[in-house]
């Protein structure tokens, strides 16, 4: 029974990988293929672990794979956060909407 | 060939698409592939790991998953402005 768990989380994580890499391929620009890298970072390191943790229970092993997954899933929504900010910086020269902007000789007024 | 070691190298598919964007598309396009393509591979490591049953190696995937937030973040970083 925890074998079969394990091969169906193992197959929907290969699954979701798969199906996200090939998003990342055909979107148009960084925002869009930026709403791919997410199910990479969050769902299928959750499955992968599951899976580890069907097949051996709580070792050091998947205690060590649980601390790897965690940084993955704790790394992913930052790293989107911050690449976000830097497409649109390079983009517009600010990440903030047009008219927020403070203006120039203006201090931090808006 | 246990079913770890198959998912490793199904997952490990996913790299060439992720490279296909790194070589062809912007800069930020790059960045993006390189923080799926880092996800994708730390998994990688620790489904071999697993699958070889070699404890020694889940400490690479570690350490891989912590450069993976400070790397991503200095590319971001110098992307706002410099390069």
């Amino acid at each position: 029974m925890r074998s079969v768990l394990a091969d169906i989380c193992l197959a929907l994580a290969v699954l979701v990988v798969l199906a996200s890499v090939v998003g990342l391929l055909v979107m148009r620009d960084t925002y869009q293929r930026l709403h791919f890298v997410t199910p990479v970072a969050l769902i299928a390191p959750v499955l992968v672990g599951l899976a580890v943790l069907a097949r051996s229970g709580w070792t050091e092993s998947s205690f060590e794979t649980w601390l790897a997954l965690l940084f993955v899933m704790i790394a992913g929504p930052f790293l989107t956060h911050a690449t976000i900010r830097a497409a649109r910086i390079r983009e517009t020269g600010d990440w903030r909407p047009r008219r927020e902007r403070p203006r120039a000789g203006n201090g931090d007024q808006p | 060939m246990n079913v770890f070691v198959i998912a490793a190298i199904a997952m490990l598919a996913g790299v060439i698409p992720c490279g296909i964007v790194a070589c062809r598309g912007t800069v930020m396009d790059a960045v993006v592939a390189y923080e799926a393509l880092s996800a994708i591979v730390i998994m990688v490591l620790l489904l071999l790991a697993d699958g070889f049953r070699r404890s020694g190696e889940f400490e690479l995937a570690v350490v891989l998953a912590v450069l993976m937030l400070g790397s991503g973040l200095v590319f971001a970083r110098f992307l706002e402005r410099w390069l």
